[in-house]
């Protein structure tokens, strides 16, 4: 019951930012991407949280920059678990050589070098969002597909698994009428603590300058406050902490719902 | 042993072939990304010399192999952006990182794992939920925004610390001074590191204590009166390290090459800050190099640790054996 209530909490937290996301025109008070004040300004009733170094709006900034996190997070999980998912499952249910093969691929996808291979895939891609969210997809499923195959395996070996077989039912019916229902928790709790690694691999580039520069996101806006010396102007207090306050926020809805969604396994809870 | 050496290698050379087709095979000619935005403007003499000195002149297989030559006999060529042999640049870097992340690497493990075992032993119920979703967030906060919190806090408003560089520019320092300086500009960098990485290892040990705890092995070291220091010594933690050690061995690549960000905010001269610069300058040659090397030390570290945990977990030793 208390993990119920506290995947609640994290699911009104997570739908506020989505509102936020969605309405970001009628919320920002400013458009971010055109020059409102003078640069370098300090909060006021005009400007919230002040304005950046070419005089935009920062709090329509941040604003804005719900989309990019929240369509990268969400693009990138999906990507992921999908792969995952699917590698997982063929892998658990048939075994064999198919087994073999493709956990030597998730192998090997889990020893790649995680950020210096998003650096250099984002230093030689076009930026923008959805390679950012495609390539974050797919260099991160492995880890999806190792848990999804330990499952799999276990409910092969249930017994109402082992009748609807002796039955005569189809693999292909078996894993979409049954495996993947079983699989359901698993899944929605990688899928939620994915879209959180998304956000942060996501702002983490930005931040390094390699996300779209264009576009804004709550990395670049830190990204620039850290090349415009924010740190050494006392400018850090309403320029990047927010920035970075908005992605706690998200990851700690996140964090809650994939907390509730794994309480009915986990033996954290138990002992 | 021979398996996991096949292996690691095969990762190396597809990184190795990886790295030479990427800026080919996508789209934008890596000769127009070497000329810079106006090649049309440069004499053709010059373009012709860029050219061969990266062998872009040549056919693609002949390409590839002097890419190797160049690569194995450490003829890496200049850097354009720091007018520097790449070589001697990233050989700078690399001591760096690997002493931030192994000095990470030691104080987050014995600290994390120290607590975890302490708050799993005097555990009271009420506080857990606090506890599991404290760590859990401290542990997914951006390495990157720590970084500029501490610095700024730390740094720039209290003035204790070091906020730039992994040693003093201008101090005259020798012997012990010089070593007490590199430890005075640890201190800011590897803080933050440990702070994100501290909680998988407090969370690991205390659930391993916690499970361990109520075994049977345990309560019956109690009933033959075993002093408690030594059941929680030699009997509880002895088999909470088996998966502590399974995360150094997991992460350890993670550590490695995570520290680009952190590198970064500080401007420590490590791999992470030379990558960061080169990304910036459109450095493509030392990017590459430096995406080798970072990949080259991260899967050495995944290897030494992986050699080193079959070792550790007898179960694994059973496994080999069969």
């Amino acid at each position: 019951m208390r993990s119920k209530q506290i995947g609640i909490i994290g699911l009104c937290m997570l739908g506020f930012m989505v509102l936020v996301a969605i309405f970001a025109p009628l919320i920002a008070p400013y458009d971010p991407f055109t020059v409102t004040g003078a640069p370098f300004e300090s909060p006021s009733g005009a400007h919230w949280l002040g304005t950046n170094d070419i005089g935009q709006d920062i709090f329509s900034e941040l604003v804005y920059g719900t989309r990019t996190s929240l369509v990268v997070g969400f693009l990138s999980a999906f990507i992921s678990t999908v792969i995952g998912v699917a590698a997982g499952v063929c892998s658990g249910w048939f075994g064999g050589w198919l087994d073999r093969l493709l956990m030597k691929v998730t192998t090997f996808f889990i020893t790649i070098p995680f950020v210096p291979s998003l650096i250099i895939l984002a230093v030689f891609v076009e930026p923008s969002m959805w390679a950012t969210a495609i390539i974050l997809g797919v260099m991160s499923w492995s880890s999806v597909a190792r848990l999804v195959r330990s499952e799999t395996m276990q409910i092969k070996t249930k017994e109402y698994i082992t009748t609807i077989r002796a039955m005569g039912a189809s693999s292909f019916y078996i894993i979409t009428h049954h495996v993947i229902k079983e699989l359901m928790p698993v899944i929605l709790y990688r899928f939620s603590d994915r879209i959180k690694s998304g956000i942060l691999s996501e702002s983490s580039l930005a931040f390094l300058g390699l996300g779209d520069t264009i576009s804004k996101s709550w990395g670049s806006i830190i990204y620039y406050a850290q090349n415009k010396n924010a740190l050494l102007t006392g400018a850090w207090v309403w320029w990047i902490i927010p920035a970075g306050a908005c992605i706690c926020f998200v990851c700690f809805a996140l964090i809650l719902i994939s907390y509730s969604s794994e309480a009915k396994k986990d033996i954290r809870n138990e002992v | 042993m021979r398996k996991r050496i096949i292996h690691y290698s095969i990762l190396l050379a597809v990184i190795i072939v990886v790295n030479f087709f990427l800026p080919r095979l996508l789209p934008g000619s890596p000769v127009g990304t070497l000329l810079g935005d106006d090649p049309g403007s440069m004499p053709a003499e010059e373009k012709m010399g860029i050219l061969a000195a990266y062998h872009l002149d040549k056919p693609l297989w002949e390409q590839f192999l002097l890419y190797l030559k160049d690569l194995f006999t450490l003829n890496w060529g200049d850097s354009y952006s720091k007018r520097q042999p790449i070589f001697q640049l990233i050989g700078a870097g690399v001591g760096w990182t690997v002493l931030l992340a192994t000095a990470n690497l030691v104080i987050s493990s014995v600290v994390g794992t120290v607590l975890g075992a302490v708050s799993a032993m005097k555990r009271k119920k009420r506080h857990d939920l606090p506890i599991v979703l404290g760590t859990t967030m401290v542990s997914s906060l951006p390495s990157f925004w720590v970084a500029i919190f501490l610095v700024a806090i730390f740094g720039v408003r209290l003035g204790w610390f070091p906020i730039y560089g992994a040693y003093s520019m201008w101090g005259e320092h020798t012997g012990l001074a010089a070593v007490g300086d590199v430890l005075w500009h640890m201190v800011l960098p590897v803080t933050t590191m440990v702070i994100t990485s501290l909680m998988m290892f407090f969370t690991t040990s205390r659930f391993g204590v916690l499970n361990a705890i109520n075994q049977d092995y345990v309560r019956m070291a109690r009933m033959r009166g075993i002093p408690n220091h030594r059941i929680n010594l030699w009997y509880i933690m002895r088999n909470t390290m088996v998966p502590i050690f399974t995360i150094v061995m997991m992460d350890v690549g993670y550590l490695l090459s995570g520290s680009v960000l952190i590198e970064t905010v500080f401007s420590y001269p490590g791999l992470g800050t030379l990558m960061y610069s080169a990304v910036s300058a459109r450095d493509y040659p030392l990017i590459q190099y430096c995406f080798l090397l970072s990949s080259f030390v991260t899967i050495l570290a995944l290897f030494l640790a992986d050699t080193l945990y079959h070792k550790v977990d007898p179960l694994m030793e059973v496994a080999d054996a069969q």
